[in-house]
């Protein structure tokens, strides 16, 4: 269970605005959302405020019904964040052990997926000795790896070769747990089909609808009748429709592109 | 247990502990067994408490190299800290006290590195065995020495991380260094108040390491026989309750780290 309430997250006070405002959302027992959003949108963001990386100004993150900033030794959680694995300066085998344990783990089991996935010969190297596709795949791998219930994965896809994305799509599909994927890219969703489907713009959050309804959304410039929603942004109101409207979401790669449309 | 394993051999992987902790302090052993050593007389009443105040000072000013290895470590993983601390069996005070093993072992083996070099370098200068008294406990000596450069570096790193920003990280990383040459030169050379010596966990170090070597009470001033002598157990009292309190300081800030982007600490 994640709940997140009314979160405001700033990181300079005095020279930005807040990167998240009053995001809203919850997800229920093995639910699996994917949140997309230009670059620069806050998606990150949401993802490091869940797993305490980042200063919440006002607001909550319960993760299990504890709020984050209590949360401790609650090893159900996982992520592919590069920046949670750093923390030896060792060989990627070793940090895949260091975690395993720490996670009360087999790392067997992660060696297996490296494996599976061709990836065996990065064992050896270390972190920063990876290419940035791998290095992905890296974080994706120990994020499902140690039987996590709540995996927060950024932009999973990022630099992976097409043949590996299809595979972790199938992993992410089958693994048992409530799942939220942050990507700018909507070429993806046509696989995520039975997954919910959130917008982040400008650090709002606008949702949740359903990732099989993507062909039939639509964007529309200011307040349309029977939207879906109805999008506060710097270009104006901008609503969401459903199989009318100005610009067809199925349209654009992503967000970037579409925004730019408008 | 895999934690402990991975981040000493992270550390002993270190080129620059290598560097700075090892080879550099062994070039100034060699300067002090080669260079400064001229005229001196070859008697071993003489020679011993020499060659024993150039490993307490050398000893002390290797580990302190310790401390910037043990602070950039942990700089840099200030957001897996944070992380982990929440999400993974790791508890900011079971991670203090792997910091708190890794560095006692990091310590053991500087200490070993820099007695094998006093011994041969003095012993061959002056063709005279001048092995070390007790080597066992400058050994022990150097393990808590170790333990109290990653108590300090933790502390310094933690009050950057959390309250000040890192714009000044690398300086901070090199406090413990520079804190070591400033004590450990003025005990060397400079007849310091007893008290300040007590108090000082630095010159706690060093007179205690020159009591392992030599086998007689430190002086007050090293390169001074006949300065008052120091007693080893203020010494260790000291060096411990320095340990001791800022093993708890440390425990208390890393439950409130911040994780931070290491890109803040670019100066240029």
């Amino acid at each position: 269970m994640l709940s997140v309430q009314d979160l405001v997250v700033t990181y300079n006070r005095h020279s930005d605005g807040p990167v998240l405002k009053n995001v809203n959302f919850q997800i229920a027992s093995e639910e699996k959302v994917v949140i997309v959003g230009p670059n620069g949108s806050g998606k990150s963001t949401l993802l490091k405020a869940i797993l305490g990386l980042a200063p919440i100004e006002s607001g909550s993150v319960k993760v299990f019904g504890t709020d984050v900033k209590e949360v401790r030794g609650d090893v159900r959680v996982s992520t592919n964040l590069a920046e949670v694995y750093r923390l030896a300066y060792v060989k990627a085998k070793d940090v895949v052990k260091i975690f395993a344990e720490l996670k009360g783990g087999n790392p067997d089991s992660a060696f297996k997926m490296f494996y599976d996935f061709e990836l065996g010969q990065i064992l050896n190297k270390r972190i920063h000795e990876l290419s940035t596709g791998q290095q992905k795949m890296f974080g994706n791998i120990l994020a499902v790896s140690f039987s996590p219930k709540l995996v927060l994965l950024d932009e999973p896809f990022d630099n992976v070769d097409e043949g590996r994305r299809r595979r972790f799509i199938e992993v992410l599909r089958q693994l048992p747990a409530e799942m939220v994927v942050i990507t700018h890219e909507f070429n993806l969703l046509q696989r995520l089909s039975d997954w919910g489907l959130y917008f982040m713009i400008e650090g709002r959050l606008w949702g949740k609808f359903s990732a099989s309804l993507l062909d039939r959304l639509y964007i529309t410039r200011g307040e349309a009748s029977g939207s879906l929603a109805v999008m506060e942004t710097s270009l104006g109101r901008l609503s969401i429709t459903l199989d009318h409207g100005d610009i067809a979401v199925r349209t654009a790669t992503n967000l970037n592109a579409l925004l730019e449309q408008v | 247990m895999a934690l402990i394993t991975y981040y000493t051999k992270g550390i002993l992987t270190n080129r620059n502990l290598w560097f700075w902790g090892v080879a550099f302090m062994i070039f100034w052993l060699v300067l002090g067994a080669y260079s400064f050593a001229q005229g001196l007389p070859r008697q071993s009443n003489i020679l011993v408490p020499y060659t024993a105040s150039w490993y307490g000072t050398i000893a002390l000013y290797s580990l302190s190299s310790l401390a910037i290895s043990i602070a950039y470590s942990i700089y840099y993983a200030s957001s897996s800290l944070a992380y982990s601390f929440r999400y993974t069996k790791l508890s900011p005070l079971s991670y203090a006290g792997t910091l708190v093993g890794s560095s006692s072992v990091l310590g053991a083996i500087l200490s070993v590195i820099m007695l094998v070099s006093t011994y041969g370098l003095f012993s061959t200068r002056f063709s005279l065995r001048l092995t070390p008294s007790n080597p066992i406990e400058a050994i022990l000596i150097s393990a808590l020495a170790g333990i109290f450069m990653m108590t300090l570096a933790m502390f310094l790193v933690l009050i950057a991380v959390n309250y000040v920003g890192l714009q000044n990280i690398n300086l901070v990383t090199f406090v413990p260094l520079i804190l070591a040459y400033g004590f450990g030169f003025s005990q060397l050379t400079t007849p310091l108040p007893p008290a300040l010596l007590y108090a000082s966990p630095y010159n706690a170090i060093q007179s205690l390491l020159f009591q392992a070597y030599s086998g007689l009470a430190p002086p007050a001033q090293l390169d001074n026989a006949s300065s008052s002598l120091l007693q080893w157990q203020y010494l260790f009292a000291s060096l411990i309750i320095w340990i001791i309190m800022l093993f708890l300081i440390d425990s208390y800030l890393l439950r409130k780290i911040r994780p931070r982007q290491v890109e803040e600490g670019r100066q240029i």
